[in-house]
């Protein structure tokens, strides 16, 4: 199990897969804006996605689970 | 092992024996081969059995062949201790000397794992710091391949001073020659300071590893349990602390990195890097230069596609790589010149400038002004990272140490504004006020105190408020804010930009400025030292 970790505060602008995708290590899964620039948020490790804790439009801090893979 | 007389052969000379010159000659070899072995056949097949050289075996391959110059090869510890007296192995643990590499000069010691554990003593010590006083004489790069136990326990207190006169040394040393450390073993306790004052520090994965106290300490003290690898490794260190600036699979890549990274460097701090001809037309532009940046600001693309497109032969080194994602440095040349790159990476943490950041940037920075290694600096930084962590981590400090590295380098400096260069960070990031020789910026640059949402927010707050429709109104006051201040012409009006480039051009630009540059002399107040905030 691995978790996909928001690397700095921000706004979830877009989740690009639903829990029961596969997902390869450096697929992006989430882009967030933080500093007026979106940032693509990609997989640490390959896996399936187990649950996304987040949804479009929330404001998320640093270190915040964003997506757990199994 | 005591020495054991040949008399297989002797010469009578007027009633008295003596032995035969070439008797002579073969017990020198013999003692040779005997001090090769180091600490002998079975230990060498336990250090090779982890995927290790020997500490000869290294050095063969590192320096040219036929090249190595051994001193103090039969050296040996005069401890009386603990039964140490019975066990003496010539060379004591480590192999001293000179020789080259690509034909130049550079001294080099080797700890051999297989005498004592690679255990320094009193002998050991003075071995190295011979080499290190040599180097230093006769200006040239010292290279040491650390793979050691730590202090030999039974040297007592000596193994502690014998540290203490190499750590002086490499302070000595540090910016007057270029050191290089290989941690190819353990390295551990008081050991890593040596590695740790010099330049670049590379780490072989698995094989290695560096700490200060080590995990059984560890946790018998704060109860943490943790592996020598997760605690120091190479990866730990290249990722986490930041203190190894490589990470090589074995061996023989991480004795490739050594010589990769000479070839970068001048011998000393008189010299200038090393030129070689350039094979790569100095005038090349690049059209997909142009596309590189995005139209829509928000979106992040890979600076070292830039720094790629721009150096001689697409090469870049780079260095620090897996430390502070969002700062690329590394070398690569320009019309044969070596050059020092900067760059903020928008690919990683939207290209703020945080504290590691900070740190891998000033690091690099000094290390090139000690060599004469000229700087081109690619910027495009939102600013700051904010956070309590941030804060309270000190990034004041650790900021600061930017503008001190760049403002006290008197090495040439060219900067290049891609895209962003927003309130602070627009200062630090090598700009005109901080020394920049030659300031470029791209058509796409948004120089400004502060993005256009916050500098609107603040200046026009009454207007806003007092209008009929506030958003209609901030939005096109954001607009006219965009198009009149974010962009590079404000700056370019003041000076503050010698030029606004075409990117298709950065390649001819960088070197017309270089080549400008290369007789570029200047200095700072005479003082003391300055007081960098650490």
């Amino acid at each position: 199990m691995s978790e996909i970790t928001a690397p700095m505060g921000g706004k979830v602008i877009d989740i690009k897969v639903n829990p029961g995708d596969s997902v390869n290590e450096g697929d992006e899964v989430i882009i967030i804006e933080a500093m007026k620039m979106e940032l693509p948020i990609v997989a640490t490790a390959s896996g399936t996605v187990k649950e996304i804790k987040c949804g479009k439009g929330d404001a998320v801090e640093a270190d915040a689970v964003l997506i757990v893979l199994e | 092992m005591a020495p054991v007389f040949c008399l297989a052969k002797t010469i009578l000379c007027n009633g008295d024996r003596f032995m035969d010159t070439e008797d002579k000659i073969r017990e020198l070899e013999r003692r040779n081969r005997e001090a090769e072995l180091g600490g002998g056949e079975e230990r060498i097949a336990q250090q090779h059995a982890k995927g290790k050289m020997t500490a000869r075996e290294r050095i063969d391959y590192l320096l040219d062949k036929g090249s190595f110059q051994e001193i103090d090869k039969f050296v040996v510890h005069q401890c009386h201790d603990f039964g140490m007296d019975k066990k003496k192995i010539p060379g004591d643990g480590v192999v001293t000397g000179y020789g080259t590499i690509n034909g130049r000069l550079v001294f080099v010691f080797s700890q051999d794992f297989t005498v004592f554990g690679g255990s320094l003593s009193g002998p050991f010590g003075q071995k190295v710091c011979k080499i290190m006083d040599l180097a230093m004489k006769n200006g040239a790069p010292i290279i040491g391949l650390n793979d050691s136990g730590g202090a030999r326990i039974q040297e007592g207190v000596v193994s502690l001073g014998s540290y203490g006169e190499i750590f002086k040394r490499n302070v000595w040393a540090s910016g007057v020659v270029p050191q290089i450390s290989v941690i190819m073993g353990p390295c551990a306790g008081g050991a890593v300071y040596s590695p740790a004052l010099t330049d670049f520090i590379i780490m072989v994965k698995k094989t290695s590893n560096m700490f200060i106290t080590g995990p059984q300490v560890i946790k018998a003290v704060t109860h943490e349990e943790v592996t020598p690898e997760e605690l120091g490794g190479a990866i730990a260190h290249n990722t986490k602390s930041g203190v190894a600036h490589f990470a090589e699979d074995d061996d023989k890549a991480a004795l490739e990195r050594v010589k990769q990274l000479l070839s970068f460097l001048p011998q000393n701090y008189k010299q200038s890097p090393p030129k070689v001809e350039c094979t790569d037309d100095p005038d090349r532009t690049d059209p997909s230069l142009n596309k590189v940046v995005p139209t829509n600001p928000k979106l992040p693309y890979d600076i070292k596609e830039i720094i790629r497109t721009v150096l001689d032969n697409n090469e870049f080194v780079e260095v620090h790589e897996r430390y502070a994602t969002n700062m690329v440095v590394g070398f690569g040349r320009l019309n044969g010149y070596v050059v020092g790159i900067v760059a903020n990476q928008p690919r990683f943490l939207a290209g703020c400038l945080d504290i590691d950041a900070s740190i891998k940037c000033a690091r690099f920075v000094r290390t090139c002004d000690c060599f004469n290694i000229p700087l081109v600096t690619f910027v495009d930084v939102p600013g700051f990272l904010p956070g309590v962590g941030q804060e309270h981590g000190g990034i004041i400090k650790h900021g600061a140490k930017i503008i001190y590295a760049y403002c006290e380098a008197t090495v040439p400096k060219i900067t290049v504004i891609t895209r962003k260069a927003y309130g602070g960070a627009y200062d630090v990031m090598s700009s005109k006020h901080h020394g920049g020789d030659i300031n470029y910026a791209y058509p796409t640059a948004e120089i400004a105190v502060m993005g256009p949402e916050g500098a609107v927010n603040i200046i026009f707050r009454k207007e806003i408020a007092a209008s009929d429709n506030p958003e209609e109104t901030r939005k096109k006051l954001v607009e006219e804010y965009r198009s009149n201040f974010a962009s590079p012409f404000k700056a370019a009006e003041l000076g503050y930009i010698d030029e606004i480039i075409f990117p298709q051009d950065t390649r001819p630009k960088l070197i017309r400025a270089l080549m400008m540059l290369l007789t570029k002399e200047d200095s700072i107040p005479h003082k003391r030292h300055g007081n960098i905030p650490l």
